[in-house]
């Protein structure tokens, strides 16, 4: 039986679209949402705010989008998150780990990580557009990849709506406990094209 | 008089049944007091002023609504975010076909214009055949897009009107000059002077690009705002239009365009080459299929290039919108684009590896190919190779990661680039190999032109090489860098391979003409495959172009806030293509069949036999 051209060419664009279907299910699947909103409250404690963190990290913030916590092989894309609790207090001389932190949220721009390009994005603002008690949770979070957390849902930052501005000095905290000096780590760099590594984010929430 | 006392009755009858229908209906509309209403309820008021005040009080009620500004209203059944996209997806398809034929059609008749060869005329003048009625779809499909827009997403309309309402006077003027300009173009074909109707032809490609340009700021803006301010208030609309991602866009649309287009074309020389009744027609149709592959293919190599620059504009712009694009959510799209790309370089090869067989004296040539099909075979598996791999949890501890301990390394853009920068260099060889088949140069130097050849193509290909490797050992700042040498290479062997072969095969001996016509109808069949993967492929890279700004209409700016605000996963994504270029393929039908019309005698009555009573007077 001889079908005619018109039936054989119709048969092929549907079997060829369906082929192309068929390879859209092979690929995992998955429905991104926008973040959901965190509850904070002031009186949280010290591992609740790394919980809530990590939380803000691993979704509204979209840091594990670019960065990772422990990653040993393989050239890095950006700054690695793991010991960055420590690091901060050295970073940058005369700067405390939690205004260090704080800056590389609200300032990135301001210290670049050697060995990385500019490119992270100002946290505070859209499109992320993480409230500053978001961002004292994650920074209770960086602080605890390596060392203690010591900034409280009380500590006011410069940078925070009716702060004296980002140049004005370190962090305070209202309820009388100083902001340790520790350092931070920051800006991250350049990207790389690389499809998805699915490791950077469950990695991150295995450290967590 | 039985029949016709039967058809009455019959007539009656619906007749009545209509009536009765429509009494019923009335009536049903009308009040009904309650059949028995408990005696505890029973009011004084009067029916009629009963009714009156109801109707009065409709009426207070309705004085006093108050107006709600809707941000979003729900489109039956798909919903709204799938019924824009469909709407949006048609009429960039068809768009971008009545962009590219114009810009090919004018090229080939240019060529027939200096060459005084009558064949080319009459091929671009059988390409912009298919353009008025793809015109009107294009139109229809925009109307039907701008009212979606309107309708569905009021207040995200508002604010781009509120942004680009600059642009939308020249739009439209420039929308009526194009319609100018085709039908003219189309319909003066052979009526005005060769070089009033390539004017024509230009000011019709002209305008096309500018219309294109404009639209493009609008859809690129929604990516990549600029010209506002941090909560969006319009600070200039020319830094708006401008903003990262619109030149990038522009310049991989034109091209892209012309791919596309060619490909289409080729679509239709194939439909029309499996129907001819003649050697002569199917020659010719074969001819233009190959035409239309040709431009198509040499549009498409360029093209991931252009794509390059695209997405080092979206990492400057912003590098989280990068790393979504490449590095999120939208990672395993492209591995899906991958294996389309593979296919349209197997394919394309394998349609010019078919071509040799109608060309005498190719057989010298056709020993090469399937070296060339292992290279195509294994640039193809590197580029769809994925990073990480879909495994059970004992899977990922025996690998020590999601990534595969050895394929993983693949899975990167260091192999990715070199692989795709391979694929294109053997394509280009494939081209070159038909090219050359049956010609045998005369020149003097031909054996050192071919060893300077072969050079650059072994020079290059090792230099891409080397990179991709090199790239293993450096940080990321480094090693993205690596891409441009690797693109500049090849373009340039591409380039400097074409320049000798030029001069290389200038007044060659011939060993025959190509036999038009003498192909194998799979051939055919191959650029259909072709065309309906470059469409597909349009649609796809239409998604993630638009899904990457996630739940943002406009990205950072404004939020969507609908039921829609979430990216889909590739599956869904990809019926909703699937379906789009169904619908497509069907419309272009309808196109090819009109312009098949043309061709057809004009409809005659029949002529009815002699009646044997004649006439009675």
């Amino acid at each position: 039986m001889k079908f005619p051209p018109s039936l054989r060419i119709a048969v092929l664009a549907v079997a060829t679209t369906g082929f192309y279907t068929y390879i859209g299910q092979m690929v995992p699947q998955k429905e991104v949402y926008p973040p959901a909103e965190v509850v904070l409250t002031k009186d949280m404690t010290p591992e609740q705010m790394q919980k809530v963190g990590l939380e803000i990290m691993s979704g509204k913030g979209l840091c594990f989008t670019c960065h990772t916590v422990g990653k040993t092989s393989g050239p890095l894309r950006f700054p690695d998150l793991a010991g960055v609790g420590t690091r901060a207090a050295t970073r940058e001389p005369g700067i405390s780990d939690v205004d260090y932190l704080a800056q590389s949220l609200y300032e990135p721009e301001k210290f670049i990580v050697p060995g990385f390009n500019p490119g992270m994005p100002v946290i505070s603002k859209p499109p992320i557009g993480l409230t500053d008690d978001e961002i004292l949770a994650v920074i209770a979070y960086l602080q605890s990849l390596g060392g203690t957390t010591t900034v409280t849902m009380q500590t006011k930052l410069a940078w925070q709506a009716g702060g004296s501005g980002a140049d004005a000095g370190a962090a305070t905290d209202a309820s009388a406990a100083p902001a340790e000096a520790a350092p931070a780590e920051a800006a991250p760099a350049p990207a790389d094209t690389a499809p998805a590594d699915g490791a950077t984010a469950d990695t991150a929430a295995g450290n967590g | 008089m039985m029949k016709k006392g039967l058809a009455a009755g019959l007539v009656a009858l619906i007749g009545l049944a209509l009536i009765v229908g429509t009494a019923t209906f009335l009536m049903n509309l009308e009040y009904h007091a309650p059949v028995q209403t408990p005696a505890g309820e029973v009011t004084d008021t009067p029916r009629d002023q009963g009714i009156a005040d109801l109707k009065a009080a409709q009426e207070t009620k309705d004085k006093t609504k108050p107006y709600v500004e809707a941000e979003y209203r729900a489109f039956p059944k798909i919903g709204s975010r799938v019924a824009v996209w469909i709407a949006a997806q048609l009429h960039l398809l068809f768009a971008a076909f009545v962009l590219a034929v114009p810009l090919f059609a004018l090229i080939i008749e240019f060529i027939g214009y200096r060459t005084k060869d009558k064949r080319y005329d009459r091929l671009a003048h059988e390409f912009t055949k298919l353009l008025s009625v793809s015109f009107s779809l294009t139109a229809t499909f925009g109307a039907m897009l701008t009212f979606g827009l309107i309708i569905l997403y009021p207040k995200f309309t508002t604010y781009l009107v509120s942004v680009f309402s600059p642009t939308f006077l020249p739009y439209v003027g420039l929308f009526f000059f194009e319609a100018f300009f085709l039908y003219t173009y189309y319909y003066g074909w052979g009526k005005f002077s060769p070089r009033v109707h390539l004017a024509l032809g230009l000011g019709l490609n002209v305008v096309g690009t500018a219309i294109m340009l404009i639209a493009n700021a609008w859809l690129t803006f929604m990516t990549s705002p600029s010209g506002i301010s941090e909560t969006g208030a319009l600070i200039s609309t020319w830094d708006a239009v401008r903003n990262y991602t619109w030149m990038p866009i522009n310049i991989h649309r034109i091209i892209a365009n012309v791919a596309f287009g060619g490909s289409v074309a080729a679509a239709y020389a194939a439909y029309k080459f499996l129907g001819a009744k003649s050697d002569e027609e199917r020659a010719h149709y074969d001819w233009m299929g190959y035409i239309g592959n040709f431009v198509a293919i040499c549009a498409f190599l360029p093209l991931p290039f252009a794509g390059y620059y695209l997405a080092k504009e979206i990492y400057a712009y912003s590098q989280t919108l990068g790393l979504t694009m490449m590095g999120g959510a939208f990672s395993w799209l492209f591995i899906i684009q991958a294996v389309l790309i593979g296919n349209l370089f197997l394919a394309a090869n394998y349609y010019l590896w078919l071509g040799m067989g109608r060309i005498q004296g190719a057989e010298k040539f056709q020993k090469y190919i399937k070296y060339l099909l292992i290279l195509v075979a294994l640039c193809f598996a590197v580029w769809a190779t994925p990073r990480s791999i879909i495994s059970t949890v004992s899977e990922i501890r025996t690998m020590g990661g999601s990534s595969h301990p050895a394929l993983g390394f693949l899975g990167v853009m260091s192999a990715k680039n070199t692989a795709v920068n391979i694929l294109i260099l053997t394509t280009f060889v494939s081209f070159l190999l038909y090219r050359r088949s049956g010609k045998t140069p005369t020149v003097k130097w031909a054996k050192a032109g071919n060893r300077a050849q072969l050079g650059i193509f072994v020079g290059v290909a090792a230099f891409v090489i080397f990179l991709g490797i090199y790239g293993y050992f450096v940080e990321a700042a480094v090693r993205i860098a690596f891409s441009i040498p690797q693109v500049l290479s090849v373009l340039l062997a591409m380039i400097s391979v074409t320049v000798i072969d030029v001069f290389l095969f200038k007044n060659a001996k011939k060993e025959g003409e190509p036999r038009w016509g003498q192909i194998a109808p799979i051939s055919q069949y191959v650029l259909i495959f072709i065309a309906v993967t470059f469409t597909w492929l349009m649609g796809l890279m239409g998604y993630v172009r638009s899904g990457l700004r996630q739940h943002w209409h406009v990205y950072g700016v404004m939020r969507d806030t609908s039921v829609d605000a979430f990216t889909p996963t590739l599956g869904f994504a990809t019926k909703v293509v699937s379906v789009t270029v169904l619908i497509f393929f069907l419309l272009i039908s309808f196109v090819f069949w009109l312009a098949n019309l043309g061709g057809k005698k004009d409809w005659e009555p029949k002529q009815l036999p002699p009646s044997d009573e004649g006439p009675t007077s």
